[in-house]
């Protein structure tokens, strides 16, 4: 189990709230609404240790795709990168 | 009979979108959705990331006009499994549904990290079940990956009809379960069709333990759905001569 | 056989009542001059179900038990005695539909209670998952010997290890911190899902005044109407505020939504 924050000041609130996909091996559940401050907020909670890097990496590459302010929560069961990127772009489409 | 590229897949589809897809349209109202974050406390000290919805989608929807309960159990999250929150969610929904319920069942049953929270739960459901049924149908689709196992198997034989697809399995115990208490040679699990000849839909609604089969479609589940919600007949109590008469002829020789 | 020892034990006047198969024992008798029909599941080495030879609930059990609850006289109280290790894991019985026959008897029960008729359930050995969902569980009132041969849970506890890939420790470990994997009569009473704990000696040889104590206690939860309590009930007793708050937090609020 690991816990990570990545916080980005800045940026155009999403208007809404968009809930998609799963704890399930291989997958990973996005909650994606209007911040309650200023910026962006991700917090990834994972049940597979040791891919923080992989994990900043591929959150920050969103943000710098994307300048939105939004309190996005990831839920991961082992997701790959490709998947984490698919499901945030899936999740900013509903809530934008 | 809808063409198979037109279908809408139960199997492929998010527990919403099942519930969504089988209400009448635009009624569904789900309650403690996911940015409640409702979710089970327990999982982290057991290594597991908890879903913000505990596994378990509830609300309440129109079927056909009648003011119904709306279950449905992620078999995606730990199997389906029924913790505290997704037990307490099913029971209350049950116990304040005015015009019936419907579940939409895909899970293992009670799960083994909130063990007798979940066991608790379920006896309180199949208490709700019953006494819903005694005045409005409860109706139970299995047409889900996981099927209908444990306790919750116990709960969907309670209904006042059950629906299955050829994919669904009913059964008290998995086969990976039985493999492991009783061995190998009782049950190889691998033996994936071994399993689906014993447990699967179309077997299960031959024997009459399910009542009606539909296909792995969301329309045709729907039609069918509502079929269940109209139809008198409501089982009122299992039959114990017609069970004497069947397991008699699963008996060793 | 605590089963058959504590059935035997509790109830005065008791006759067996014929008609059932070896692996449950039917009698009826009475507990302070009140009617009772006491129900144990037993060990029968010559079960017709080879998986169901130890005590376990299997196809046969479930149609006895809801045979004997729905046929008990019109005055007649349930006493459950609660000593089963699980269900029956077997191919046989999964094919022939074992979660039916455990149905039927929560069926029984239920419709029973919900009609009036008090059901009691006293559990003296192992209280195991389905089995107990099928028997004990739906009662009004349920009471436990405080022993250490008393298991409450939802998997035989070798299978939580093996299904978990868990040492005994940290299974240990996991029960300290998360009470409801826990086994012990205590930490299941601790959930106020038990309304009664009996202290004995020797759950195998119960001595008189210890039955005297479990008779006066089931017969002052019948004078009280105990008896007809449904399950969501146990969570109004004060320990579950505490230790189920989560699950009344979550009633609460799909009130308050709906």
């Amino acid at each position: 189990m690991q816990r990570i924050v990545l916080e980005r000041a800045g940026g155009t609130p999403v208007t809404k709230r968009a809930h998609l996909g799963a704890v399930a091996s291989g997958n990973l559940e996005v909650l994606c609404e209007p911040p309650a401050g200023d910026g962006a907020t991700i917090v990834v909670s994972t049940s597979v240790d040791g891919y923080e890097p992989v994990w900043r990496a591929t959150l920050e590459r969103f943000l710098e795709q994307h300048f939105i302010a939004a309190a996005i929560e990831i839920n991961d069961f082992g997701a790959t990168p490709a998947m984490v990127s698919l499901r945030l772009e899936q999740a900013l489409e509903l809530a934008r | 009979m809808t063409p198979a590229t037109l279908r809408r897949s139960y199997v492929e589809s998010t527990p919403r979108e099942r519930i969504v897809a089988l209400a009448d349209p635009g009624t569904f109202r789900e309650i403690l959705d996911p940015f409640a974050r409702c979710s089970s406390p327990y999982l982290a000290e057991q290594g597991v990331v908890a879903q913000r919805d505990d596994g378990v989608v509830i609300g309440r929807a129109l079927l056909e006009g009648r003011d119904v309960g709306a279950i449905a159990v992620d078999g995606r999250f730990l199997g389906g499994s029924i913790g505290e929150i997704g037990g307490a969610k099913i029971a209350r929904v049950l116990e304040r549904a005015r015009d019936g319920a419907f579940l939409l069942l895909d899970t293992g049953g009670i799960r083994l990290q909130e063990a007798n929270l979940g066991l608790l739960a379920i006896a309180e459901i199949c208490d709700a079940i019953v006494a819903l049924r005694e005045r409005a149908p409860v109706v139970a689709v299995i047409a889900g990956r996981v099927g209908c196992y444990g306790g919750m198997s116990i709960a969907a034989a309670l209904c006042s009809q059950i629906v299955m697809s050829p994919v669904g399995r009913f059964g008290l115990n998995g086969p990976e379960v039985i493999e492991q208490e009783a061995g190998i040679e009782e049950f190889d699990a691998r033996d994936r069709p071994a399993t689906w000849r014993a447990t699967g839909g179309l077997r299960r609604v031959a024997q009459g333990h399910a009542d009606i089969l539909v296909e792995d479609d969301l329309d045709d589940i729907a039609r069918t759905l509502r079929e269940a919600f109209r139809a008198t007949r409501n089982r009122e109590r299992l039959s114990l001569a017609r069970l004497r008469d069947r397991f008699a002829e699963s008996a060793p020789a | 056989m605590k089963g058959a020892i504590w059935a035997q034990a509790l109830l005065e006047n008791a006759r067996a009542v014929p008609g059932f198969p070896p692996s449950v024992i039917v009698l009826d008798g009475t507990i302070a001059h009140l009617a009772y029909r006491a129900i144990s599941i037993l060990p029968n080495a010559s079960a017709r179900f080879p998986r169901a030879r130890n005590g376990e609930f299997g196809l046969d059990e479930g149609l006895a038990v809801a045979e004997a609850v729905r046929g008990a006289s019109g005055d007649s109280a349930i006493l459950s005695i609660v000593d089963v290790p699980g269900q029956a894991f077997g191919r046989r019985e999964e094919a022939a539909g074992l979660h039916l026959s455990l149905a039927v008897a929560v069926e029984s029960y239920v419709e029973e209670r919900r009609r009036g008729r008090p059901i009691f359930a006293l559990i003296v050995g192992k209280a195991i998952s389905g089995a107990f969902l099928a028997h004990g569980m739906q009662a009004g009132w349920i009471g436990a010997l405080s022993d250490g041969d008393v298991e409450i849970h939802v998997m035989p506890a070798a299978s939580v290890a093996r299904v978990t890939r868990s040492t005994d420790d940290e299974v240990a470990r996991i029960a300290s911190v998360v009470p409801a994997t826990a086994r012990d009569v205590a930490t299941f009473a601790a959930f106020g899902a038990l309304d009664a704990l009996f202290d004995v000696i020797d759950s195998r040889a119960p001595a008189p005044a210890e039955i005297e104590q479990v008779r006066a206690a089931i017969d002052q939860a019948r004078r009280e109407g105990l008896g007809t309590r449904a399950p969501a009930d146990r969570l109004r007793r004060p320990p579950a505020a505490a230790r189920r708050a989560l699950a009344l937090d979550v009633r609460r609020r799909i009130d308050e939504a709906w």
